[in-house]
Protein backbone atom coordinates (compact mmCIF):
# COMPACT_ATOMS: atom_id res chain seq x y z
CA UNK A 1 0.00 0.00 0.00
CA UNK A 2 1.31 3.22 -0.76
CA UNK A 3 0.83 5.82 1.88
CA UNK A 4 -0.65 8.55 0.41
CA UNK A 5 0.91 11.87 2.68
CA UNK A 6 -0.98 15.47 2.75
CA UNK A 7 0.97 18.33 1.87
CA UNK A 8 0.68 22.02 2.66
CA UNK A 9 2.32 24.80 1.81
CA UNK A 10 4.46 26.61 4.52
CA UNK A 11 1.86 29.86 3.64
CA UNK A 12 -1.02 30.17 1.75
CA UNK A 13 -1.19 31.76 -1.78
CA UNK A 14 2.56 32.20 -2.09
CA UNK A 15 2.89 29.58 -4.73
CA UNK A 16 0.92 26.39 -6.38
CA UNK A 17 2.28 22.90 -7.59
CA UNK A 18 0.89 20.11 -8.89
CA UNK A 19 2.19 17.05 -11.19
CA UNK A 20 3.11 19.00 -13.83
CA UNK A 21 5.42 21.55 -11.55
CA UNK A 22 5.21 24.52 -9.42
CA UNK A 23 4.44 28.29 -9.74
CA UNK A 24 4.71 31.39 -7.72
CA UNK A 25 2.02 33.47 -7.38
CA UNK A 26 2.83 37.29 -7.63
CA UNK A 27 0.60 40.13 -9.32
CA UNK A 28 0.88 42.53 -12.15
CA UNK A 29 0.59 45.77 -12.74
CA UNK A 30 -2.55 46.17 -14.97
CA UNK A 31 -0.68 49.34 -15.94
CA UNK A 32 2.79 49.61 -16.34
CA UNK A 33 3.59 45.95 -16.45
CA UNK A 34 5.56 45.57 -13.24
CA UNK A 35 5.58 42.37 -11.49
CA UNK A 36 5.82 42.07 -7.67
CA UNK A 37 6.51 38.67 -5.92
CA UNK A 38 4.27 37.59 -3.15
CA UNK A 39 1.42 39.22 -4.52
CA UNK A 40 1.35 43.36 -3.64
CA UNK A 41 -1.37 45.71 -2.38
CA UNK A 42 -1.01 48.28 -5.34
CA UNK A 43 2.02 48.98 -8.27
CA UNK A 44 4.45 50.62 -7.02
CA UNK A 45 6.26 52.70 -9.99
CA UNK A 46 5.89 56.04 -9.07
CA UNK A 47 5.71 57.27 -12.83
CA UNK A 48 2.46 54.42 -13.08
CA UNK A 49 -1.03 56.08 -11.77
CA UNK A 50 -3.08 53.29 -12.58
CA UNK A 51 -1.69 51.12 -9.17
CA UNK A 52 -3.98 48.46 -10.22
CA UNK A 53 -2.67 45.23 -9.51
CA UNK A 54 -4.04 41.17 -11.36
CA UNK A 55 -2.75 37.80 -9.80
CA UNK A 56 -0.14 36.43 -12.12
CA UNK A 57 1.69 33.29 -12.17
CA UNK A 58 5.36 34.05 -12.74
CA UNK A 59 7.95 32.14 -14.66
CA UNK A 60 9.27 28.80 -13.54
CA UNK A 61 12.97 29.17 -14.70
CA UNK A 62 16.03 31.77 -13.99
CA UNK A 63 19.48 32.18 -13.56
CA UNK A 64 21.49 32.33 -10.56
CA UNK A 65 21.79 35.90 -9.80
CA UNK A 66 23.62 35.67 -6.13
CA UNK A 67 23.57 32.49 -3.38
CA UNK A 68 24.67 32.32 -0.21
CA UNK A 69 25.12 29.21 2.47
CA UNK A 70 23.49 29.60 6.19
CA UNK A 71 25.79 27.95 7.96
CA UNK A 72 23.80 28.25 11.34
CA UNK A 73 20.43 27.55 11.60
CA UNK A 74 17.87 30.67 11.67
CA UNK A 75 15.62 31.26 14.43
CA UNK A 76 12.48 29.08 15.35
CA UNK A 77 9.98 30.43 12.90
CA UNK A 78 11.92 28.34 10.88
CA UNK A 79 11.57 24.90 10.92
CA UNK A 80 14.02 22.15 8.18
CA UNK A 81 14.00 18.89 9.48
CA UNK A 82 16.45 17.46 9.57
CA UNK A 83 18.60 20.62 9.39
CA UNK A 84 21.75 21.26 7.84
CA UNK A 85 23.77 23.82 6.18
CA UNK A 86 21.88 24.84 3.35
CA UNK A 87 21.87 27.86 0.07
CA UNK A 88 19.88 30.68 -0.35
CA UNK A 89 19.73 32.10 -3.97
CA UNK A 90 18.16 35.34 -5.80
CA UNK A 91 16.83 34.37 -8.72
CA UNK A 92 16.36 36.92 -11.96
CA UNK A 93 13.54 35.57 -13.94
CA UNK A 94 12.77 36.53 -17.27
CA UNK A 95 10.15 39.26 -15.90
CA UNK A 96 12.91 41.34 -14.43
CA UNK A 97 12.06 39.85 -10.74
CA UNK A 98 14.28 38.71 -8.41
CA UNK A 99 13.28 36.30 -6.07
CA UNK A 100 15.39 35.17 -2.80
CA UNK A 101 14.73 30.94 -2.30
CA UNK A 102 16.18 28.00 -1.08
CA UNK A 103 18.57 25.88 -3.64
CA UNK A 104 17.84 22.08 -4.30
CA UNK A 105 19.26 19.59 -5.94
CA UNK A 106 22.75 20.64 -6.19
CA UNK A 107 26.17 20.11 -4.14
CA UNK A 108 27.26 23.69 -2.36
CA UNK A 109 30.63 23.33 -3.44
CA UNK A 110 28.55 22.95 -7.10
CA UNK A 111 26.75 26.26 -7.07
CA UNK A 112 27.66 28.80 -9.99
CA UNK A 113 26.17 32.71 -10.36
CA UNK A 114 24.10 32.57 -13.96
CA UNK A 115 23.62 28.70 -13.39
CA UNK A 116 20.18 28.12 -15.13
CA UNK A 117 17.32 27.08 -12.61
CA UNK A 118 13.38 25.96 -12.50
CA UNK A 119 11.54 26.11 -9.86
CA UNK A 120 10.32 23.47 -7.38
CA UNK A 121 8.35 22.40 -4.19
CA UNK A 122 9.98 20.73 -1.50
CA UNK A 123 8.62 19.46 1.99
CA UNK A 124 10.58 21.41 4.85
CA UNK A 125 9.40 19.10 7.86
CA UNK A 126 6.56 17.26 8.70
CA UNK A 127 4.06 19.01 11.25
CA UNK A 128 2.06 17.40 14.62
CA UNK A 129 -0.85 16.76 12.09
CA UNK A 130 1.57 14.76 9.66
CA UNK A 131 1.20 16.39 7.11
CA UNK A 132 4.35 17.41 5.17
CA UNK A 133 4.76 21.76 4.75
CA UNK A 134 5.89 22.78 1.70
CA UNK A 135 8.29 25.53 0.39
CA UNK A 136 9.19 27.00 -2.61
CA UNK A 137 12.76 26.28 -4.01
CA UNK A 138 14.89 26.60 -6.93
CA UNK A 139 16.68 23.82 -8.57
CA UNK A 140 19.27 23.22 -11.62
CA UNK A 141 17.78 22.66 -14.70
CA UNK A 142 19.76 21.77 -18.02
CA UNK A 143 21.85 24.75 -19.80
CA UNK A 144 19.92 26.50 -22.89
CA UNK A 145 16.32 25.93 -21.35
CA UNK A 146 16.34 28.73 -18.86
CA UNK B 1 16.37 79.37 6.17
CA UNK B 2 19.45 80.52 8.53
CA UNK B 3 22.27 78.37 8.74
CA UNK B 4 22.41 75.52 11.31
CA UNK B 5 25.52 74.81 14.08
CA UNK B 6 26.79 72.10 16.53
CA UNK B 7 26.77 73.14 20.01
CA UNK B 8 27.69 70.34 21.51
CA UNK B 9 27.78 66.56 21.15
CA UNK B 10 27.75 63.17 23.16
CA UNK B 11 27.57 59.80 23.49
CA UNK B 12 27.96 56.73 26.18
CA UNK B 13 29.74 54.13 25.58
CA UNK B 14 29.18 51.60 23.09
CA UNK B 15 28.48 48.06 24.85
CA UNK B 16 26.05 45.85 27.06
CA UNK B 17 24.63 47.77 30.19
CA UNK B 18 22.10 45.02 31.34
CA UNK B 19 22.44 48.06 34.50
CA UNK B 20 21.14 50.63 32.92
CA UNK B 21 17.82 51.18 32.35
CA UNK B 22 17.56 52.96 27.93
CA UNK B 23 16.43 56.13 29.74
CA UNK B 24 19.55 56.39 32.02
CA UNK B 25 21.63 55.86 28.64
CA UNK B 26 19.64 58.65 26.70
CA UNK B 27 20.34 61.19 29.93
CA UNK B 28 23.37 60.38 30.06
CA UNK B 29 24.09 61.48 26.34
CA UNK B 30 22.40 64.31 26.54
CA UNK B 31 23.45 65.13 29.55
CA UNK B 32 27.18 64.62 27.65
CA UNK B 33 26.27 66.61 24.82
CA UNK B 34 24.72 69.90 27.35
CA UNK B 35 28.19 69.95 28.98
CA UNK B 36 30.00 70.34 25.83
CA UNK B 37 27.91 72.74 24.30
CA UNK B 38 28.30 74.87 27.90
CA UNK B 39 24.94 74.23 28.01
CA UNK B 40 22.20 73.18 30.71
CA UNK B 41 18.54 71.39 30.81
CA UNK B 42 17.05 74.84 31.18
CA UNK B 43 18.30 76.10 27.69
CA UNK B 44 17.22 73.44 25.85
CA UNK B 45 13.84 74.52 23.79
CA UNK B 46 13.02 71.24 22.22
CA UNK B 47 14.03 67.61 21.91
CA UNK B 48 13.79 65.43 19.15
CA UNK B 49 14.37 61.22 20.06
CA UNK B 50 15.11 58.98 17.36
CA UNK B 51 12.28 56.12 18.64
CA UNK B 52 13.77 52.51 19.18
CA UNK B 53 11.08 49.89 19.09
CA UNK B 54 12.78 47.81 21.35
CA UNK B 55 12.28 49.42 24.98
CA UNK B 56 10.79 52.49 26.59
CA UNK B 57 7.92 55.13 25.77
CA UNK B 58 5.43 53.05 26.91
CA UNK B 59 5.56 50.69 24.29
CA UNK B 60 6.42 53.55 21.29
CA UNK B 61 10.11 53.06 22.12
CA UNK B 62 12.77 55.88 23.34
CA UNK B 63 10.04 58.83 23.33
CA UNK B 64 11.66 62.46 23.75
CA UNK B 65 8.50 63.98 26.35
CA UNK B 66 9.57 60.69 28.27
CA UNK B 67 12.98 61.96 28.53
CA UNK B 68 11.50 65.72 29.30
CA UNK B 69 8.74 64.50 31.95
CA UNK B 70 12.50 62.36 33.85
CA UNK B 71 14.78 64.93 33.89
CA UNK B 72 13.56 68.33 33.13
CA UNK B 73 9.38 69.15 32.52
CA UNK B 74 10.06 72.54 30.55
CA UNK B 75 7.09 71.78 28.44
CA UNK B 76 9.44 72.66 25.29
CA UNK B 77 8.17 70.99 22.34
CA UNK B 78 9.01 66.95 21.67
CA UNK B 79 9.27 65.09 18.18
CA UNK B 80 9.34 61.73 17.85
CA UNK B 81 10.35 60.57 14.56
CA UNK B 82 10.74 56.73 13.46
CA UNK B 83 12.96 55.34 10.39
CA UNK B 84 13.73 52.19 11.94
CA UNK B 85 18.29 52.14 11.87
CA UNK B 86 18.08 55.34 10.01
CA UNK B 87 16.11 57.30 12.93
CA UNK B 88 18.99 58.57 14.31
CA UNK B 89 19.96 60.07 11.09
CA UNK B 90 16.37 61.51 10.67
CA UNK B 91 16.08 62.81 13.84
CA UNK B 92 19.60 65.07 13.17
CA UNK B 93 18.12 66.62 9.98
CA UNK B 94 14.52 67.13 12.26
CA UNK B 95 16.37 69.00 14.92
CA UNK B 96 18.10 70.99 12.27
CA UNK B 97 15.55 72.06 10.23
CA UNK B 98 13.78 73.53 13.32
CA UNK B 99 16.33 75.42 13.73
CA UNK B 100 16.88 76.38 10.51
CA UNK B 101 13.26 77.64 10.40
CA UNK B 102 13.89 79.84 13.46
CA UNK B 103 11.58 77.56 15.48
CA UNK B 104 14.29 77.17 18.07
CA UNK B 105 17.01 78.70 19.14
CA UNK B 106 19.10 75.30 20.68
CA UNK B 107 17.45 71.69 20.47
CA UNK B 108 18.69 68.40 20.94
CA UNK B 109 18.54 65.30 18.64
CA UNK B 110 18.77 62.01 20.93
CA UNK B 111 19.34 58.41 20.03
CA UNK B 112 19.64 55.95 22.51
CA UNK B 113 18.99 51.74 22.48
CA UNK B 114 18.91 48.80 24.85
CA UNK B 115 19.12 45.54 21.94
CA UNK B 116 17.54 42.38 22.92
CA UNK B 117 19.91 39.19 22.67
CA UNK B 118 20.72 37.47 19.73
CA UNK B 119 18.12 37.70 16.82
CA UNK B 120 16.21 40.67 16.50
CA UNK B 121 12.14 39.58 17.00
CA UNK B 122 9.61 40.16 15.01
CA UNK B 123 7.65 42.85 16.60
CA UNK B 124 4.03 41.32 18.13
CA UNK B 125 0.64 42.05 16.39
CA UNK B 126 2.03 40.91 12.70
CA UNK B 127 0.16 38.44 10.91
CA UNK B 128 1.48 35.43 9.82
CA UNK B 129 0.87 35.56 6.09
CA UNK B 130 1.83 36.60 3.04
CA UNK B 131 1.20 40.29 4.34
CA UNK B 132 4.13 40.08 6.05
CA UNK B 133 7.52 39.52 3.95
CA UNK B 134 8.95 39.15 7.40
CA UNK B 135 7.30 36.26 8.39
CA UNK B 136 7.65 34.91 5.20
CA UNK B 137 11.55 35.20 4.91
CA UNK B 138 11.61 32.95 7.30
CA UNK B 139 9.45 29.95 7.26
CA UNK B 140 9.66 29.94 3.82
CA UNK B 141 13.87 30.25 3.42
CA UNK B 142 15.04 31.25 6.91
CA UNK B 143 16.90 33.99 5.77
CA UNK B 144 18.75 35.84 8.75
CA UNK B 145 20.05 39.33 7.97
CA UNK B 146 23.35 38.11 7.00
CA UNK B 147 21.54 36.21 4.29
CA UNK B 148 21.14 39.94 2.75
CA UNK B 149 24.21 40.73 2.65
CA UNK B 150 26.07 37.69 1.98
CA UNK B 151 24.06 37.89 -1.29
CA UNK B 152 25.54 41.16 -1.84
CA UNK B 153 28.75 40.47 -1.39
CA UNK B 154 28.87 37.04 -3.33
CA UNK B 155 27.79 38.90 -6.50
CA UNK B 156 30.20 41.44 -5.60
CA UNK B 157 32.51 38.63 -5.77
CA UNK B 158 31.69 37.72 -8.72
CA UNK B 159 31.38 41.30 -10.77
CA UNK B 160 34.79 42.52 -8.95
CA UNK B 161 36.86 39.76 -8.52
CA UNK B 162 36.41 40.93 -5.00
CA UNK B 163 38.90 38.72 -2.27
CA UNK B 164 37.75 36.94 0.74
CA UNK B 165 40.97 38.75 1.74
CA UNK B 166 39.99 42.19 0.56
CA UNK B 167 36.79 41.67 2.74
CA UNK B 168 38.91 41.02 5.75
CA UNK B 169 40.67 43.66 5.35
CA UNK B 170 37.80 46.20 5.28
CA UNK B 171 37.15 44.42 8.56
CA UNK B 172 40.71 44.66 10.04
CA UNK B 173 40.57 48.67 8.96
CA UNK B 174 37.49 48.91 11.12
CA UNK B 175 38.71 47.24 14.38
CA UNK B 176 41.97 48.75 13.83
CA UNK B 177 41.01 52.81 13.68
CA UNK B 178 38.74 51.75 17.02
CA UNK B 179 41.62 51.12 19.09
CA UNK B 180 42.13 54.80 20.05
CA UNK B 181 38.10 55.13 20.13
CA UNK B 182 36.96 55.11 24.06
CA UNK B 183 33.16 55.04 23.22
CA UNK B 184 33.89 51.82 20.91
CA UNK B 185 33.01 48.08 22.36
CA UNK B 186 35.55 46.49 20.69
CA UNK B 187 39.29 47.80 20.69
CA UNK B 188 41.50 45.41 19.89
CA UNK B 189 43.87 44.65 16.79
CA UNK B 190 42.10 41.98 14.27
CA UNK B 191 44.22 40.45 11.91
CA UNK B 192 43.04 39.05 8.27
CA UNK B 193 43.69 35.46 9.37
CA UNK B 194 41.86 36.19 12.77
CA UNK B 195 38.81 37.55 10.08
CA UNK B 196 38.99 34.42 8.10
CA UNK B 197 39.21 31.89 10.94
CA UNK B 198 35.92 33.37 12.20
CA UNK B 199 33.02 31.26 11.65
CA UNK B 200 31.53 31.44 8.40
CA UNK B 201 28.30 33.04 9.21
CA UNK B 202 26.77 33.12 5.60
CA UNK B 203 29.29 32.68 2.99
CA UNK B 204 31.18 34.45 2.27
CA UNK B 205 30.98 36.13 5.25
CA UNK B 206 32.53 35.59 8.70
CA UNK B 207 31.45 36.64 12.19
CA UNK B 208 34.12 38.95 12.19
CA UNK B 209 33.12 40.36 9.34
CA UNK B 210 29.28 41.10 10.44
CA UNK B 211 28.37 44.09 13.37
CA UNK B 212 27.02 43.03 16.49
CA UNK B 213 24.10 44.68 18.28
CA UNK B 214 24.92 46.59 21.27
CA UNK B 215 23.31 49.04 23.60
CA UNK B 216 24.56 52.72 23.35
CA UNK B 217 22.99 56.43 23.49
CA UNK B 218 24.26 59.66 21.58
CA UNK B 219 23.15 63.37 21.53
CA UNK B 220 23.90 66.30 19.42
CA UNK B 221 22.68 69.59 20.35
CA UNK B 222 22.31 72.33 17.90
CA UNK B 223 21.68 75.86 17.46
CA UNK B 224 21.52 78.89 15.53
CA UNK B 225 25.16 80.67 15.08
CA UNK B 226 24.61 83.59 17.43
CA UNK B 227 24.21 80.94 19.94
CA UNK B 228 27.34 78.98 18.97
CA UNK B 229 29.24 83.17 18.91
CA UNK B 230 27.37 83.52 22.61
CA UNK B 231 29.04 80.23 23.46
CA UNK B 232 32.05 80.38 22.39
CA UNK B 233 32.39 76.69 20.75
CA UNK B 234 34.00 75.39 18.15
CA UNK B 235 32.50 76.20 14.75
CA UNK B 236 30.96 73.00 13.28
CA UNK B 237 28.28 74.11 10.71
CA UNK B 238 25.57 71.29 9.44
CA UNK B 239 26.14 72.44 5.61
CA UNK B 240 23.56 69.92 4.56
CA UNK B 241 21.43 66.92 6.19
CA UNK B 242 18.49 64.68 3.89
CA UNK B 243 16.44 62.06 4.47
CA UNK B 244 15.65 59.90 1.58
CA UNK B 245 13.26 56.49 0.95
CA UNK B 246 14.18 53.73 -1.31
CA UNK B 247 13.23 54.20 -5.59
CA UNK B 248 11.18 52.13 -7.55
CA UNK B 249 13.97 49.78 -9.60
CA UNK B 250 16.54 49.88 -6.88
CA UNK B 251 18.00 46.62 -7.14
CA UNK B 252 19.28 46.03 -3.80
CA UNK B 253 17.81 42.83 -1.64
CA UNK B 254 15.96 44.92 0.85
CA UNK B 255 15.82 43.29 4.56
CA UNK B 256 12.89 41.37 5.04
CA UNK B 257 11.71 41.61 1.41
CA UNK B 258 11.92 38.11 -0.40
CA UNK B 259 11.91 39.82 -4.03
CA UNK B 260 13.43 42.68 -5.89
CA UNK B 261 11.62 44.46 -8.62
CA UNK B 262 14.55 45.46 -10.76
CA UNK B 263 14.57 48.75 -12.93
CA UNK B 264 17.25 50.53 -15.11
CA UNK B 265 16.82 54.11 -13.34
CA UNK B 266 17.13 53.81 -9.69
CA UNK B 267 20.71 53.85 -7.65
CA UNK B 268 21.75 50.98 -5.33
CA UNK B 269 20.44 51.25 -1.82
CA UNK B 270 18.68 54.64 -3.03
CA UNK B 271 17.21 55.29 0.02
CA UNK B 272 21.13 55.91 1.23
CA UNK B 273 22.25 57.24 -2.14
CA UNK B 274 19.56 59.62 -2.32
CA UNK B 275 19.96 60.90 1.15
CA UNK B 276 23.91 61.51 0.60
CA UNK B 277 23.03 63.36 -2.92
CA UNK B 278 20.29 65.65 -1.20
CA UNK B 279 22.37 66.41 1.84
CA UNK B 280 25.55 67.32 -0.34
CA UNK B 281 23.46 69.39 -2.96
CA UNK B 282 22.21 70.92 0.11
CA UNK B 283 25.77 71.72 1.20
CA UNK B 284 26.27 72.70 -2.29
CA UNK B 285 29.32 69.89 -2.12
CA UNK B 286 30.02 67.28 -4.52
CA UNK B 287 31.66 63.40 -3.23
CA UNK B 288 35.60 65.57 -3.65
CA UNK B 289 34.73 67.94 -1.11
CA UNK B 290 34.11 65.72 1.58
CA UNK B 291 37.50 64.91 3.60
CA UNK B 292 35.83 61.67 5.26
CA UNK B 293 33.19 59.51 6.05
CA UNK B 294 30.99 57.83 8.62
CA UNK B 295 28.87 55.24 6.98
CA UNK B 296 26.96 52.35 8.36
CA UNK B 297 28.98 49.46 8.19
CA UNK B 298 26.73 46.04 9.05
CA UNK B 299 29.21 44.14 7.25
CA UNK B 300 32.94 44.51 5.43
CA UNK B 301 31.10 45.40 2.18
CA UNK B 302 29.39 47.81 3.43
CA UNK B 303 32.60 49.26 3.70
CA UNK B 304 33.42 48.35 0.05
CA UNK B 305 30.36 49.31 -1.72
CA UNK B 306 28.68 52.20 0.33
CA UNK B 307 31.68 54.31 -1.27
CA UNK B 308 31.33 53.56 -4.37
CA UNK B 309 27.10 53.49 -4.65
CA UNK B 310 27.15 57.13 -3.51
CA UNK B 311 29.78 58.00 -6.09
CA UNK B 312 32.88 58.75 -4.20
CA UNK B 313 34.45 56.12 -5.81
CA UNK B 314 34.13 53.92 -9.24
CA UNK B 315 32.69 51.16 -8.75
CA UNK B 316 35.02 48.07 -7.96
CA UNK B 317 37.70 51.30 -7.69
CA UNK B 318 37.23 50.05 -2.81
CA UNK B 319 38.93 47.19 -3.41
CA UNK B 320 42.59 49.07 -4.48
CA UNK B 321 41.38 51.80 -2.01
CA UNK B 322 41.21 48.94 1.06
CA UNK B 323 44.28 47.22 -0.66
CA UNK B 324 46.73 50.62 -0.64
CA UNK B 325 45.66 51.54 2.45
CA UNK B 326 43.68 54.73 1.32
CA UNK B 327 40.23 54.19 3.09
CA UNK B 328 42.53 54.46 6.46
CA UNK B 329 42.68 57.72 8.26
CA UNK B 330 45.78 58.85 6.40
CA UNK B 331 43.89 57.57 3.28
CA UNK B 332 42.50 59.37 0.08
CA UNK B 333 38.75 58.57 1.12
CA UNK B 334 39.10 57.69 4.71
CA UNK B 335 36.02 55.95 5.60
CA UNK B 336 34.47 55.22 9.48
CA UNK B 337 37.45 56.79 11.54
CA UNK B 338 35.19 56.15 14.43
CA UNK B 339 35.57 52.46 13.64
CA UNK B 340 32.25 52.23 12.13
CA UNK B 341 29.47 49.53 13.00
CA UNK B 342 31.58 46.57 13.10
CA UNK B 343 33.66 47.72 16.41
CA UNK B 344 31.12 49.57 18.61
CA UNK B 345 28.34 46.95 17.71
CA UNK B 346 24.60 48.19 16.41
CA UNK B 347 22.41 50.10 18.81
CA UNK B 348 20.05 51.06 15.69
CA UNK B 349 18.57 54.32 15.93
CA UNK B 350 21.42 55.29 18.83
CA UNK B 351 24.19 54.92 15.41
CA UNK B 352 22.86 57.99 13.27
CA UNK B 353 23.17 60.12 16.30
CA UNK B 354 26.79 58.86 16.81
CA UNK B 355 27.70 59.17 13.33
CA UNK B 356 27.05 62.75 13.75
CA UNK B 357 29.20 63.03 16.77
CA UNK B 358 31.90 61.56 15.49
CA UNK B 359 32.06 64.18 12.32
CA UNK B 360 31.63 66.88 15.03
CA UNK B 361 34.83 65.10 16.61
CA UNK B 362 37.11 65.13 13.81
CA UNK B 363 36.10 68.46 12.53
CA UNK B 364 36.83 70.12 16.01
CA UNK B 365 40.44 68.20 15.51
CA UNK B 366 39.31 66.63 18.77
CA UNK B 367 39.42 62.55 17.79
CA UNK B 368 42.78 61.44 19.32
CA UNK B 369 44.49 58.80 18.10
CA UNK B 370 42.21 58.59 14.82
CA UNK B 371 42.13 61.70 14.10
CA UNK B 372 41.83 62.66 10.01
CA UNK B 373 44.42 65.05 9.72
CA UNK B 374 42.67 68.59 8.34
CA UNK B 375 39.29 66.74 8.03
CA UNK B 376 37.05 70.04 7.32
CA UNK B 377 34.16 68.92 5.95
CA UNK B 378 32.69 65.06 6.91
CA UNK B 379 29.46 63.01 5.94
CA UNK B 380 27.04 60.67 7.92
CA UNK B 381 25.23 57.89 5.69
CA UNK B 382 22.91 55.45 7.45
CA UNK B 383 19.91 53.27 6.53
CA UNK B 384 17.01 51.97 8.35
CA UNK B 385 15.10 49.11 8.17
CA UNK B 386 11.75 49.88 5.43
CA UNK B 387 13.29 51.54 2.88
CA UNK B 388 14.62 54.51 5.23
CA UNK B 389 18.38 57.12 4.36
CA UNK B 390 19.50 59.58 6.46
CA UNK B 391 22.79 61.85 5.53
CA UNK B 392 24.22 64.88 7.32
CA UNK B 393 27.15 66.84 6.02
CA UNK B 394 29.23 68.81 8.48
CA UNK B 395 31.53 71.51 7.88
CA UNK B 396 34.54 72.99 10.04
Amino acid sequence: MVETLEQVPVAEDLFRWSGDGADLVGTRCRGCGAHYFPKSLSCRNPQCEHKAVEEVLMGRRGRLHSYTVQSYRPPALFRMEPWAPYAIGLVELPNGLRVMGMLTGCALFDIRIDMPLELTVEPLYRDESGRDVMTYKFQPTAEGTA
Amino acid sequence: MRPVYVLGVGAHPWGKFPQKPQLQLAIEALSAALTDARLGWRDLQGLVAASSRFEGGMGWGLHANEVLQAVAESGVPAVNVGGGCAAGGIAVHTAAAMVASGECEVIAALGAERMPKGFIPRPPGCPDDITDTDYLRWVTMGATNPVYWALEARRRMHEFGTTAETFAKASVLMHHNAIANPRARYRAECSVEDVLHSPTVSDPLHLLEICAVSDGAAAVILGSEEQARRLGVPKVAVAGSAVATGQFGDPAVRIPTVSTTVGASAPHTSEVAGAVRHALDRAGMGPGDIDFVELADNTAWHVLAWPEFFGFLEPGQSDWMIEHGQMGIDGKLPVNPSGGFLSFGEATTAQGVLQVCELAWQLRQQAHGRQVPGAKVGLSAVLGLGANGASVVLKA
